[in-house]
C-alpha cells in the first residue's frame, strides 16, 4: 500500500488518541466515509488495554474521543495489546 | 404480529420516524426529555424504561430497522451473526421508531452508537464486538451461559460424523 497523506479529520483524531494514550504502540485512524469525516475506523494497540474486556477497551476509546464523536455519524474500534 | 410491532405496542409508543443521518452529538448531552413520566414517547428513553427492556429477555438488541428488515449494515450484521448461531428468539427494538429510546439507550450504556447487544441485561457491545466474539468462540460460550445452545455446535457435530 503506497503512502497516502492523512485527511484533516484523521490527523485530528490521531492527535487526540496520541495525547490520551501516550503508551500506545500503534494508532491508525481511517476515514471510511470517503473523506467526509462522518465515519472512522480506529485501530489502536496499547498496554492500557491489557486484562480488560473488549467492551471496556472500547469505552476507553469512546471517552478519549467524546468530543470528536459528537460530530461523527459512526465509528468502528479495533483495540489490541502489544505482543509480550 | 411481528415482535418489534408487539414491543412497540406494549410500550404504547407511537411509531415516529426519526431523521436519518443523525450525528452522534446527542450521545453525550442531556438525557430523555422532561415531562410526562407515564408511558408515551418521552418516558421510553428513561433509565427505568430502558432497564425494563434490557431485562425483559436474555437476548435484547437495539438496532435500526427490524430483524426481518434491518436498515443499517451494522444492525444487519448483528442479526446475521445471531442467526448463524440459531438465535432467532430475541427482543429487537427499532430505535428509528422511537427517538427517545434512541437517545435513552445511548445514555444508559454510555455508548454512542447503534446497534447495541445486551445479554442477560448486560451490555455486551456493538457489531464489531459481536463479530469478534463470534470469531473467537466467546459468543458460543456466552450463549451457553444463557442456556442457549449455539446452532454452530450442532453444525460442527454433523461435520464430525462424515
Amino acid at each position: 500500500r503506497g503512502f497516502s497523506s492523512q485527511s484533516e479529520g484523521e490527523a485530528r483524531v490521531t492527535r487526540v488518541l496520541r495525547e490520551k494514550f501516550p503508551r500506545a504502540s500503534s494508532i491508525r485512524v481511517v476515514d471510511i466515509s470517503g473523506g467526509c469525516g462522518a465515519m472512522y475506523e480506529i485501530h489502536i494497540e496499547s498496554e492500557d488495554f491489557r486484562e480488560k474486556r473488549t467492551v471496556q477497551q472500547h469505552q476507553m476509546v469512546n471517552q478519549a474521543l467524546s468530543e470528536e464523536i459528537k460530530s461523527m455519524h459512526g465509528l468502528r474500534i479495533f483495540t489490541s495489546t502489544p505482543k509480550p | 404480529m411481528s415482535r418489534v410491532v408487539w414491543a412497540a405496542w406494549r410500550l404504547g409508543v407511537a411509531a415516529v420516524r426519526g431523521p436519518a443521518g443523525r450525528p452522534l452529538s446527542q450521545a453525550t448531552t442531556g438525557g430523555a426529555e422532561e415531562g410526562g413520566a407515564e408511558g408515551g414517547g418521552s418516558g421510553s428513553g428513561s433509565r427505568e424504561a430502558v432497564e425494563r427492556l434490557v431485562r425483559a429477555h436474555p437476548v435484547v438488541v437495539f438496532m435500526k430497522g427490524s430483524p426481518a428488515q434491518p436498515l443499517c449494515g451494522f444492525s444487519s450484521a448483528v442479526v446475521q451473526i445471531l442467526r448463524l448461531h440459531g438465535v432467532e428468539d430475541y427482543n429487537a427494538h427499532d430505535v428509528l421508531q422511537d427517538p427517545d429510546l434512541r437517545q435513552g439507550i445511548k445514555n444508559y450504556s454510555n455508548w454512542p452508537t447503534i446497534p447495541q447487544v445486551y445479554l442477560n441485561g448486560e451490555f455486551v457491545g456493538g457489531c464489531d464486538i459481536l463479530l469478534q466474539m463470534h470469531q473467537n468462540g466467546d459468543l458460543v460460550e456466552e450463549l451457553k451461559k444463557l442456556g442457549i445452545r449455539s446452532a454452530l455446535l450442532d453444525a460442527e457435530k454433523d461435520q464430525d460424523k462424515k
